[in-house]
C-alpha cells in the first residue's frame, strides 16, 4: 500500500521539482530523471481495468470499432475476443476527473447494449461482465470477495475443468480460490493455476495492446476553386506522390481508394476506385481516377479534396517483365490484367465487366451465372467444378435474358411468319419445384427460314406456348 | 529400318507449323488454326491471322458467327499462360454450358457490357491483355476502323469484329473480311477481303451440332 502512494505521488512531484528547485535556489531536477529514480520496476504497478462486453454476436470488425472508440479514452487498450473490449484507464483517472466520472463517461460511449465492469485485474473485470455484475472496484484487497459468489462458468475454463470441479462440489469463484494450490495445479495444470492467480492479481497479466489499422487520409483545400478535372488531378498529384511513398516505406499496397469532393453549392461526390490487386504505384492509380473523373464529371466547382486509402495489404514490389505478356517467351499476363481490368471498371462501372461461371443447376436461366473475373487461374480438374452433363453442341451459345414468345400456326412454332422446322428433341426440363421457380419445359432445337438453328421450347403449364430462349450461333 | 511413312509424317508436322513459310504459300502470315480443315485451307496462311481485325458481316445475330470461333476461343483460352478471351458488348448473354462443352476455360473469358464498345475494345486491343478479342459493333466509321487496326498491330491482339451484312459496301482496313450465311448444321464462309486465300465459298459443318 505504501509503494502506491509513492507511484501516486509521482506526477505531483514531477511537476513540483523544478519549480521547488528554482525558487530555492538548488540546481533544478529533470523531472525524467525523477521518474528513473522512481522504483516502478520494483512495485507492482497499479492498474485499474474496465472491460466492456457487447452482444454475444458482434462480428470482429465491428469489435475492432468499438476498440478504435475505447482509444479514445486510454491508449491502453486490448481486444478480448469475441465479445469484449479492455481498457486500462488507471492513467487517465486524473484528465477526466476521477472515476466516478469516467465511469458516467464510458457509459455513454459505447452504444447499448453492453456491459461494463472496473477491477483492478482484466480478468477479473471480464468475469464480472460476463456475469452480468455491473461493479466498480478499486482495490485487489476487496476482489476475491467480489468474485466468490460467481460461477465458475464465467471464467470461460474447458468443460472438462469445470466439470471435473462441479463433481467435487465447487462450483463458484470463491469455492475454487480456497483449495489447496499445490494440488490443484497438480490436477489441473499450472495454466489453470496462474489463471486464478492473474483473477485476483497475485500475477500479472500482460496483454497485447490493440493497434489500429493504419490507412493513408490527406485532405488538400486548394487556394482557388476547381473547375475542371484537370485542376484536380493537378492537385491531387502531389497527394498521389506522398501515398505511393507512404506504401513504400510500408511495402503494403492498398486495393480500395476514396476521393471526396467538396462543392460549392452541391452535396460532395465519392468516387472510389476499387482495384483488383493491391496497387503500389501512383501514376496508375491517378489514371483511373481520370478515367472515372471524366464518366462521372464535376457536377460543380471543387473546394476541397479528401483523400483516403483502404486498409493497407501485403503486397511485393516486384519489377517489371523483359517481354512483354503474349509475347514469344513472354509469361501469362499477371503483371498486365489487373490495370487493364481496373480501367475498365473505372471508366464503365464495377458491373460491367464480369466473368462466366457454371452453377450446379439444370435450369437454363441459373445454370450460367456471371462472376467477378478471376485473376488466377482455377487449377485444372477443380473439384467443385460441376460436372457437364450435356454433349457439346447441346446447348447454344446464346441465351435470351428471357424467354421471347413465338409466334404460333396451328399450335405450330413460327419465327417472321414461317413455321420452324424442329431438327431434334424434346429434351424435357422439369425442376425447380423447391424454390418456387418451377420449370416443366420441352426444349428443341430448331431452324428458321434464314437458316439460323434456335433453342426453343414449349411450355408443358397451360396455355402451352411457344418460347425462343437461345442462338447455337 | 525405318520404312518412308515413318520418317514422312514428322515432316509434315514441321511443315505445317505456322511459323514455317514455304514459297507455296502466297503471304507469309502467323496464324492459329481455325480448327476446321476446309477453311484452313481456304483461308490465307492456313489459319486464323495471328494479329490484325477481322472483320465478320452476318445476315442477324445467332447464326452461328460465334461458334466458327469455338475451336479457337477453346485452344487458347487452354493454354497455361492464357490470356483473356474478351467479349465486348455482345447482344445477348453468352451460355456457359456451350462453352465448357466445347472445352473453353470459362475462367479466361471476360464479358464487358459497354456501349459503343470501342473505347473497351481499343483498350483489350492495345494492353495486351487478351489473346482474342471480340466485339459487337453496329455503326463504325471507317476511320475508327483503322485506329483499330493499328490498335491490333501494338497489343498482337487480333481483334474480331461482328457487323451487319449491310457494312458490305463499305470500304473496310480489315485483315480478314469475311460473310457468314447460315446452314442446317454449320455455317457458309465467303472471304471478301484475304491476303491470298481462296475466293470461293467454304461450306463448314459444326461437328459437335446434332445431326
Amino acid at each position: 500500500m505504501k509503494a502506491r502512494q509513492q507511484y501516486e505521488l509521482l506526477p505531483d512531484e514531477t511537476l513540483r521539482a523544478p519549480r521547488a528547485g528554482a525558487g530555492s535556489g538548488e540546481p533544478p531536477r529533470p523531472p525524467l530523471a525523477l521518474l528513473h529514480a522512481a522504483p516502478l520496476a520494483s512495485t507492482p504497478r497499479r492498474e485499474w481495468w474496465a472491460a466492456v462486453q457487447f452482444e454475444p454476436g458482434i462480428t470482429s470488425v465491428e469489435l475492432e470499432r468499438q476498440a478504435r472508440r475505447a482509444q479514445d479514452f486510454t491508449p491502453r487498450v486490448s481486444l478480448a475476443p469475441p465479445d469484449a473490449v479492455l481498457l486500462e484507464l488507471h492513467g487517465c483517472l486524473r484528465l477526466f476527473g476521477g472515476s466516478a466520472n469516467l465511469e458516467r463517461i464510458l457509459r455513454g460511449a459505447f452504444p447499448a447494449p453492453w456491459r461494463l465492469a472496473f477491477a483492478p485485474t482484466p480478468l477479473a473485470a471480464l468475469v464480472f461482465t460476463r456475469s452480468a455484475q455491473a461493479v466498480c472496484i478499486d482495490e485487489t484487497t476487496q476482489l476475491a470477495g467480489a468474485l466468490a459468489p460467481l460461477p465458475l462458468a464465467a471464467l470461460r475454463w474447458p468443460d472438462d475443468v469445470v466439470q471435473r470441479l462441479a463433481a467435487v462440489g465447487v462450483r463458484t469463484i470463491g469455492a475454487v480460490l480456497r483449495l489447496p494450490r499445490a494440488g490443484f495445479a497438480r490436477r489441473f495444470g499450472p495454466g489453470t493455476l496462474t489463471t486464478l492467480d492473474r483473477l485476483v492479481g497475485r500475477q500479472g497479466d500482460p496483454h497485447q495492446g490493440y493497434v489500429a489499422p493504419e490507412r493513408y487520409r490527406r485532405r488538400c483545400d486548394p487556394d482557388v476553386e476547381l473547375t475542371d478535372q484537370a485542376a484536380v488531378l493537378e492537385v491531387l498529384s502531389p497527394l498521389f506522390d506522398e501515398l505511393e511513398h507512404f506504401l513504400r516505406v510500408r511495402q503494403r499496397g492498398i486495393t480500395s481508394l476514396m476521393l471526396q469532393l467538396v462543392h460549392r453549392h452541391h452535396a460532395p461526390t465519392r468516387h472510389v476506385l476499387r482495384l483488383a490487386a493491391p496497387a503500389l504505384q501512383a501514376r496508375q492509380l491517378l489514371r483511373l481516377l481520370e478515367l472515372q473523373l471524366s464518366r462521372t464529371g464535376l457536377p460543380a466547382p471543387v473546394r476541397r479534396c479528401e483523400l483516403r486509402s483502404g486498409p493497407l495489404v501485403e503486397a511485393a514490389w516486384d519489377s517489371a517483365g523483359l517481354w512483354r505478356p503474349g509475347e514469344h517467351g513472354g509469361g501469362a499476363a499477371a503483371a498486365e490484367s489487373p490495370s487493364f481490368l481496373e480501367q475498365l471498371r473505372a471508366r464503365l462501372g464495377e458491373g460491367a465487366v464480369t466473368g462466366l461461371a457454371l452453377a450446379a443447376d439444370h435450369r437454363p436461366e441459373r445454370v450460367s451465372r456471371p462472376t467477378p473475373p478471376q485473376l488466377g487461374r482455377a487449377p485444372r480438374g477443380d473439384p467443385s467444378a460441376p460436372s457437364l452433363p450435356w454433349a457439346a453442341g447441346r446447348r447454344p451459345v446464346w441465351l435470351l435474358e428471357r424467354p421471347a414468345p413465338l409466334g404460333e400456326q396451328a399450335a405450330w412454332p413460327c419465327r417472321d411468319g414461317h413455321r420452324l422446322r424442329l431438327l431434334s428433341g424434346p429434351e424435357r426440363l422439369e425442376t425447380g419445384w423447391w424454390d418456387g421457380e418451377e420449370i416443366e419445359r420441352d426444349y428443341y432445337q430448331a431452324q428458321d427460314a434464314g437458316g439460323a438453328r434456335l433453342w426453343i421450347f414449349r411450355d408443358r403449364r397451360p396455355p402451352h406456348r411457344w418460347f425462343l430462349h437461345g442462338y447455337f450461333s | 529400318m525405318s520404312s518412308g511413312a515413318e520418317i514422312s509424317e514428322p515432316i509434315e508436322r514441321l511443315l505445317q507449323h505456322p511459323s514455317l513459310w514455304r514459297g507455296r504459300n502466297l503471304a507469309r502470315a502467323e496464324t492459329f488454326p481455325s480448327g476446321f480443315a476446309a477453311l484452313d485451307a481456304a483461308l490465307p496462311g492456313g489459319g486464323w491471322p495471328r494479329t490484325g481485325l477481322v472483320e465478320v458481316l452476318v445476315p442477324r445475330h445467332g447464326v452461328g458467327e460465334l461458334s466458327l470461333w469455338l475451336p479457337l476461343i477453346a485452344a487458347r483460352s487452354t493454354r497455361p499462360e492464357g490470356r483473356w478471351c474478351a467479349f465486348i458488348a455482345p447482344p445477348h448473354q453468352l451460355f456457359a454450358p456451350a462453352f465448357a462443352a466445347a472445352g473453353v476455360d470459362l475462367s479466361r473469358l471476360l464479358i464487358v457490357h459497354a456501349r459503343p464498345a470501342l473505347w473497351p475494345l481499343e483498350q483489350a486491343l492495345r494492353s495486351s491483355a487478351c489473346d482474342l478479342a471480340f466485339c459487337w459493333l453496329e455503326r463504325v466509321r471507317p476511320k475508327e476502323l483503322r485506329r483499330l487496326v493499328l490498335a491490333t498491330e501494338q497489343g498482337a491482339t487480333p481483334a474480331i469484329v461482328f457487323r451487319e451484312a449491310a457494312a458490305r459496301r463499305e470500304a473496310s482496313p480489315a485483315t480478314l473480311r469475311l460473310s457468314i450465311t447460315p446452314r442446317p448444321d454449320g455455317v457458309r464462309v465467303q472471304l471478301l477481303k484475304s491476303r491470298g486465300g481462296s475466293r470461293e465459298p467454304v461450306d463448314l459443318r459444326f461437328p459437335w451440332l446434332p445431326a
